[in-house]
């Protein structure tokens, strides 16, 4: 019964996916459900084991409770701690993957809606393996958009299973709950490419060229002589229908267009005249200036209380899409000239879900306040004198979630010093904590107007997918090693200094490794020029190579970065990628140096994107922030199971070298961050060549920004004396020699395949 | 042990919010009690000491200071270890925070001198929120070892710290004391 239920589910898969379609053999794991990957992910977890910081003591989620979790009680329902963390970080991937997914849903029906459902989907002639995730998990090529809803279809039906594991009296184990996690975050990888297919198709996105248009970033971009609309959120359909609609009424530079988070980033794409105002951080701060005329929410990352922050400062808003609609009237089916007209006249907000109408009446009511609005910052003294309400009594300091002496910044603005203040903005997540709980109102985010710097940056729009010909090109000295990583700056704005970033990326595409980045961390990149007025955009290449700085796009682009790995695998190794999932993780894991970095991550998004990097086996540093996300995958590097098996020998070789050591990391200091991207590019399939060039990194930036001699860990990379970096071999030599350290037998083809129970054969990973 | 959070409703399974918390210590004397109670502490050193002035001192040599005094070894995290070494006292360990933490729930692990597992461990100068989510870690799952803060803000996750000290004379005359403390138990 058993088997001839198995194939009548097949059977669906099958039809689903055109299996007839033979561009490759069909994999063992087409449309994988909740147990289909799960002894790989046993295999993950069992080196990289979850590591709990339970954010609470407590579970509150039924009336059982609430339970005390503390000294290993259970709940009334018999959960222990380790599993509510699991349970929870399940939760917050499927918010994250149902963000994703649901921006990918509103807009290929939209689309379709547009352009029909057999609209091809189309890269342009760089991009032949158009969809990475979608060939690997589902097993299916997507040619047309229609194709495009099965994959949403599947999501859908993954994401009910999965969520409906979290309800009480469900899962009992950690581990099990961490599969599932796992799944969603793989979930989520190919919900973000529906997204990006989509809208490079229907919007015609650059596509299969590397460098894009560079555009304005910096909040103070915008001329503000003209009317301006602040796009908020992470989906295109409005802003884009903005942009139709000035360019159809022949207003396109008359009035001024662009957003805070991932919308500006996709409206950049679609014109070189948006303006990126910045990242999250930044939102409440633009909103409070008053500047924006207009302002348009969509989905996620925006303020909850837009509405009452929007009628403060008279911008008028307009709500586009039902996920956020604020108790707002719904005007969609109102006469144009009757909403502008109360939004005007008597300053009403409005929900409208039609683009094409929001538009419409974004613009006219733009042009008809903009004339009334203030047009300048305030003034310096005009800031001294508010700053000296502040009475120093600390309350601001004690809500910060950084901790910052906000109420010092603003006493020294008082006596005319902005520099503290300047320099706390530079830290400053953008909460408005402070604000809100200051007993004599001082308006702190007015105040930082002044110490906020009026540059305007440079970054370049995103460039969506890696072209196949780029793969071919760095695929092979990727996996031997000689191109020392692939680096990926991901994710949103907290950081511990957004300063960070461009250092990083600096440090990194100096050193010729591949660095890519999307999203806030994007725009947050690029808003440093160096002594010659240059953004990184402006002086690194944005083709994939060594030493470029690429910018996929939003955070739904994250897919470009993660399908590229899987390209890696695919278009420059050969293997087969259809339905393939476990072989393209296998050898991404063991054989691409690629890692990722969400320095700022506040989101669900962040933590479902990180977590399906995590199955593909790219591993992901976080910020010190990002503890409060309640779980980690650790080794203990002398101490896990680093066996491998040797695919040509078929021999099972114990290598006891910790790479990567660890899956999601937390770094507490920017100098550790850049040492340990270094190290988690280290692969063991890296020649002696490929080896040596990541040593010498690692151990340049350990001397640079650790100081202290050679890293403690030196000794577990070093396999062969052909490994050790020609310039330092002196010192490491006299340093293995200290420790008795001994040669290692290589690996021929590192894999997992066969050291777990698989389906998938060895020679699966050999061509 | 940590103590129970000082007002504990009564009707628990509907309003508490967490039962256990630390308890402050602020008597430097009763400090330098719980850690001669210890038969292998260790002190974790966070960068923020590397970079914050106490009086005329940074606060990483009040650290060493209390390490000497006390015969304690160091773990030091992050970039702590180069600013050691400028002092001339080489770390008994290098991990980062995660790492020590992630060794620490471990009840068979050697520990950092290779003696057993640690059963206090000492944090100071971790960023708070990091702190607080790995002190919860140890709160958890170590039950075997205690930890003491003596960061300036309270840590209710750790089972025994300091109260939130809003003057930095406070702080200091309290680490002298630790100081002095251990200096004449050791004498």
């Amino acid at each position: 019964m058993e088997l001839k239920e198995l194939s009548k589910r097949l059977e669906e898969v099958y039809r689903k996916i055109k299996a007839e379609l033979n561009w490759e053999p069909v994999g063992p794991t087409p449309m994988p459900e909740l147990s289909d990957l799960r002894n790989w992910d046993m295999r993950l977890l069992k080196t990289y084991k979850p590591f709990y910081a339970p954010f609470c003591d407590m579970c509150c989620i039924c009336t059982f409770g609430k339970c005390d979790l503390t000294e290993h009680r259970r709940g009334a329902c018999g959960i222990d701690i380790a599993t509510q963390q699991a349970r929870l970080v399940l939760l917050a991937c499927l918010i994250g993957c149902s963000c994703h997914t649901g921006h990918a849903a509103h807009i290929l029906d939209y689309l379709i809606e547009k352009y029909g459902p057999d609209k091809k989907i189309d890269l342009g002639e760089g991009v032949a393996v158009e969809a990475p995730h979608i060939r690997t998990v589902l097993g299916m090529k997507p040619e047309t958009l229609g194709d495009l809803k099965v994959a949403i279809e599947y999501i859908y039906k993954e994401l009910t299973h999965l969520l409906s594991s979290v309800h009480t009296g469900q899962e009992g184990s950690y581990l099990d709950y961490e599969s599932k996690a796992l799944h969603a975050g793989m979930l989520d990888h190919v919900g973000m490419e529906v997204a990006e297919l989509a809208q490079i198709s229907g919007f015609n996105y650059p596509t299969s060229v590397a460098e894009t248009p560079l555009v304005d970033l910096g909040w103070n971009a915008f001329d503000k002589t003209k009317p301006i609309i602040l796009f908020i959120g992470h989906n295109p359909a409005t802003s884009t229908a903005v942009v139709d609609y000035l360019r159809e009424s022949g207003l396109y530079d008359k009035v001024e267009f662009g957003g805070i988070c991932c919308t500006a980033l996709e409206t950049a794409r679609y014109s070189d005249r948006a303006k990126v105002v910045g990242p999250l951080s930044r939102q409440l701060f633009f909103v409070r200036s008053g500047i924006a005329d207009v302002i348009m929410t969509d989905e996620q990352c925006i303020r909850t209380d837009i509405t009452q922050e929007a009628a403060k400062v008279g911008s008028a808003l307009i709500a586009t899409l039902e996920k956020a609609m604020y108790g707002l009237e719904d005007a969609t089916n109102m006469d144009t000239d009757e909403i502008v007209r109360k939004m005007v006249d008597e300053k009403k907000q409005f929900v409208i879900l039609n683009p094409r109408k929001a538009a419409e009446v974004a613009v006219k009511v733009a042009m008809e306040i903009a004339p009334k609005r203030r047009k300048e910052w305030i003034t310096e003294e005009e800031a001294k004198e508010l700053a000296k309400k502040c009475s120093l009594c600390g309350l601001c300091e004690q809500v910060c979630p950084n901790l910052f002496n906000i109420g010092k910044g603003i006493s020294e603005v008082a006596k005319g010093n902005f520099d503290t203040i300047r320099d706390i903005f530079n830290l400053c997540i953008g909460c408005g904590k402070c604000e809100e709980e200051c007993p004599r109102n001082v308006p702190i985010f007015k105040i930082m107007q002044q110490a906020a710097s009026k540059e305007v940056w440079k970054i370049r729009a995103g460039r969506g997918p890696i072209m196949d010909t780029e793969i071919r090109n760095v695929g092979a000295p990727i996996t031997l090693g000689t191109i020392p990583g692939v680096i990926a700056l991901v994710g949103c704005s907290s950081y511990p200094d957004h300063r960070d970033l461009a250092e990083v990326v600096e440090e990194f595409a100096k050193r010729k490794y591949i660095v890519v980045l999307s999203g806030c961390a994007g725009m947050v990149a690029g808003m440093w020029k160096d002594a010659d007025g240059k953004t990184i955009y402006e002086k690194y290449p944005g083709n994939f190579d060594a030493g470029c700085v690429v910018n996929v796009g939003s955070c739904v682009a994250n897919s470009h970065i993660t399908g590229a790995a899987i390209k890696i695998a695919n278009i420059f190794a050969a293997l087969p990628l259809r339905a393939n999932y476990e072989v393209m993780a296998d050898y991404v894991l063991n054989r691409v140096g690629a890692v990722g970095v969400a320095w700022g991550p506040y989101s669900q998004k962040a933590a479902a994107i990180a977590t399906g990097c995590n199955r593909l086996g790219i591993p992901v540093v976080v910020g010190p922030i990002a503890s409060k996300y309640r779980r980690l995958y650790l080794s203990r590097k002398e101490e896990d199971d680093w066996r491998v098996m040797d695919a040509r020998k078929k021999q099972i070789v114990d290598t006891g070298e910790p790479s990567p050591e660890h899956l999601i990391y937390v770094c507490e200091t920017k100098e550790k961050l850049m040492v340990t991207l270094a190290k988690l590019c280290i692969r063991k399939n890296d020649t002696p060549q490929g080896r040596a060039i990541k040593l010498n990194h690692y151990i340049s930036l350990y001397k640079k920004y650790m100081g202290g001699g050679l890293p403690e860990d030196l000794h577990l990379y070093v396999r062969r004396d052909a490994d050790i970096p020609l310039v330092y071999k002196k010192e490491v030599k006299a340093y293995l020699d200290s420790i008795g350290w001994k040669p290692k037998e290589p690996v021929g083809l590192p894999t997992w395949i066969g050291t777990y129970p698989t389906k998938v054969p060895v020679d699966a990973v050999i061509r | 042990m940590s103590q129970l959070s000082p007002i504990i409703p009564y009707h628990r399974v509907n309003t508490l919010t967490g039962t256990r918390t630390a308890r402050t210590l602020e008597d430097p004397k009763d400090i330098v009690r719980q850690i001669k109670k210890a038969k292998r502490p260790l002190f974790v050193l966070g960068p923020i000491a590397t970079k914050v002035s106490l009086g005329d001192k940074l606060l990483i040599e009040y650290c060493i200071d209390i390490a000497k005094a006390g015969n304690i070894p160091i773990c030091a995290t992050a970039t702590t270890k180069a600013k050691l070494l400028e002092y001339g006292v080489k770390p008994d360990s290098v991990y980062d925070t995660v790492e020590i933490i992630n060794a620490l729930k471990d009840p068979e692990w050697k520990g950092v001198k290779g003696e057993g597992n640690h059963d206090l461990v000492i944090f100071l100068g971790i960023r708070s929120d990091l702190a607080n989510q790995g002190l919860s870690t140890l709160k958890h799952f170590a039950p075997h070892l205690s930890t003491l803060t003596l960061c300036k803000y309270y840590h209710p996750h750790a089972d025994y710290s300091l109260p939130n000290i809003f003057k930095d004379e406070k702080w200091k005359a309290i680490l002298d004391g630790v100081i002095e403390n251990l200096k004449s138990e050791q004498q």
